[in-house]
């Protein structure tokens, strides 16, 4: 069953289309919803949700019908918005104990349950300050928790680290890979930073301009893919051309020279060749090719396609 | 699993949760109790308090001076009387509805609270109307309760309180309706503005200001002022007169200055009341049920 369906879904604001007759089907597991900015991504999240109508076309979460099941849908969902959602004046404990019983939960195990997700998410003593005084990580911590404290079993996270300083950001995506793989909830992750994605995801789900661009496992993505990153102090281009009357695939810019690494293991021949060219090595990297190279090389055929 | 941390001690990790939800009505209920809590600043910090309970002991202090000096002399004078209470108070309603609504309403959009409320086991409908009842329900204490206090106290003042209750019982019908119509009115009115106005400050000005304008410049001018039936009409205009229209009219008592002036069947003013409390609390479903978020 996936967990998610949506077929012909369109949602039309006056002047723009922010979905386009969207077809998606995403399978249960750490899903990645990508795309740039205004490429439709919290609209989406936002009509799975119901917090949106659609303009046309269906949508099923969890194996129920968006525009007629909505609340049976939000017993079993959790939404952290990208934007500010948190009253100041409250603490955190407070405010996830009475979202709680909003979401269904008695009295005492909305609070148990409080107790625990905030302890989950990292935040100890600090849950019983007012929330005006967090930091930027702590009120992103709430905004999970909110979303985590009823036991769902898919969570729709938007933009979960905006906002967020590096070390923050690590700590946000390790929360969210350890809730999605050891705890078992669905997640669709929407964000504008592939690598993120990448490093926390199962699956992807690529949109832009509201249409569906790729959808897959973010294995299916990457496999057979890399290269080694050669950096000389000579000619880089007279490197390649050696390599590639080696029979490798190599391509030469300034002083660094990409070889593909498609199986093939050119580190001696690039060494011998080095040698023979009377050149200086500089430096030897591999470069696992990451999702961004990918769609970079995407958005340049596309550019010189007609 | 990876090897445990420093501290994992106190990592009970994440469980899942088999327990009972409630759901829908559950959620509802939450939400009203939530929403109650709210309009007297409960689980806030003292200075949300202040407003609220001041306003209360404020509406309840005209019963309480009753109370004393019918206890104190033991002479029968009733200087409150129930039928004229919400004369004396009215303002005392007017801010608490202009504070409390815009509380209501206005936090969860200034924080942006909504989507939060609306990702979760219930409809929009169910959020209006959780809040419009937890706002009718907190008019209660300032309606219903001093009434309360001066019935009681008045049974207790008189040496035969069986004998009280006995000739006055009749009064407990008009004090309950007229109560719970004069909370649904300044509640449906208050909470359909706030809905309006999203600014909390600027609610409370146009809630209060409408109120005060209506009731004491606007209405009165027409009707003293206007020598026709248009003029007559005003009366309608002004939140104050109307509720004194349909509590004396409850009670059975000649009407207040201005609608004798008007000069309107005192059924009149309770069907309008009844009216206006039904469309805003109309309008406030409906346009929740619309927000885009």
């Amino acid at each position: 069953m996936p967990l998610i369906e949506t077929d012909g879904l369109t949602k039309r604001y006056p002047g723009v289309t922010a979905l386009d007759a969207l077809d998606v089907s995403v399978e249960p597991g750490v899903v990645g919803l990508v795309g740039a900015n205004g490429a439709g991504k919290s609209t989406l999240i936002k009509i799975l949700l119901g917090l949106l109508p659609a303009s046309a076309g269906r949508a099923r979460v969890l194996d129920r019908d968006v525009a007629a099941e909505g609340a049976a849908i939000r017993q079993f969902t959790g939404y952290m918005p990208e934007h500010d959602c948190l009253p100041p004046d409250l603490s955190a404990t407070e405010f996830v104990a009475h979202l709680a019983r909003v979401s269904g939960l008695p009295r005492a195990a909305a609070r148990e349950r409080t107790a625990e997700t905030l302890r989950h998410v990292g935040l100890f003593e600090e849950r019983y300050r007012e929330m005006g005084g967090y930091s930027t990580g702590m009120k992103q911590r709430v905004k999970l928790a909110q979303a985590l404290v009823h036991d769902p079993r898919l969570v729709f996270l938007d933009e979960p680290t905006n906002g967020l300083d590096p070390a923050g950001r690590e700590e946000m995506l390790d929360l969210v890979r350890r809730t999605g793989r050891e705890f078992g909830i669905a997640i669709l992750m929407a964000s504008h930073l592939l690598g993120e994605i990448e490093r926390v995801c199962d699956s992807l789900v690529v949109i832009d301009g509201g249409r569906l661009v790729r959808a897959g496992a973010i294995a299916e993505f990457t496999t057979g893919l890399g290269s080694l990153e050669v950096e000389v102090d000579g000619e880089a281009d007279a490197l390649a051309e050696r390599l590639r009357g080696l029979g490798f695939e190599a391509r030469g810019e300034g002083a660094i020279a990409r070889v593909a690494l498609n199986g093939a293991e050119p580190y001696d021949a690039i060494r011998d060749a080095i040698v023979a060219l009377d050149m200086g090595l500089v430096r030897l990297e591999q470069r696992r090719q990451s999702l961004e190279d990918l769609f970079r090389a995407d958005a340049e055929e596309e550019a010189a396609a007609p | 699993m990876t090897e445990p941390r420093a501290g994992a001690i106190y990592d009970l990790g994440y469980r899942r949760y088999g327990g009972a939800r409630l759901g829908r009505g559950h959620a509802i209920v939450s939400l009203y109790v939530h929403g109650l809590r709210s309009a007297f600043g409960l689980g806030r910090r003292t200075r949300a308090k202040i407003f609220p309970i001041g306003l209360i002991i404020f509406a309840i202090i005209p019963a309480f001076l009753q109370v004393a000096f019918g206890a104190l002399t033991s002479e029968d004078i009733e200087v409150f009387r129930a039928e004229d209470y919400y004369g004396y108070i009215n303002l005392a309603l007017a801010v608490f509805a202009a504070v409390a609504a815009p509380e209501l309403l206005g936090r969860d959009q200034r924080h942006r609270t909504l989507p939060l409320y609306f990702s979760r086991a219930f409809s929009r409908h169910d959020y209006a109307l959780a809040r419009l009842a937890a706002m009718v329900t907190a008019m209660f204490a300032l309606t219903l309760l001093p009434q309360a206090l001066l019935f009681v106290g008045n049974a207790l003042a008189v040496d035969d309180f069986g004998g009280y209750f006995r000739d006055e019982w009749r009064q407990v019908g008009p004090i309950v309706a007229s109560g719970v119509l004069v909370s649904a009115f300044f509640a449906a009115t208050a909470m359909a503005l706030a809905a309006t106005v999203q600014r909390s400050m600027y609610a409370i000005i146009s809630i209060l200001g409408l109120f005060i304008v209506l009731s004491f410049a606007l209405a009165p001018l027409l009707v003293n002022f206007v020598d026709n039936l248009a003029g007559r009409l005003g009366v309608f205009l002004s939140p104050f007169a109307v509720v004194d229209g349909f509590t004396r009219w409850l009670f059975g008592v000649e009407p207040g200055e201005l609608a004798a002036t008007a000069d309107f069947a005192g059924g009149s003013y309770f069907l309008w009341a009844l009216a206006l409390s039904v469309l805003g609390c109309a309008f406030v479903v409906r346009r929740y049920g619309r927000k885009s978020l």
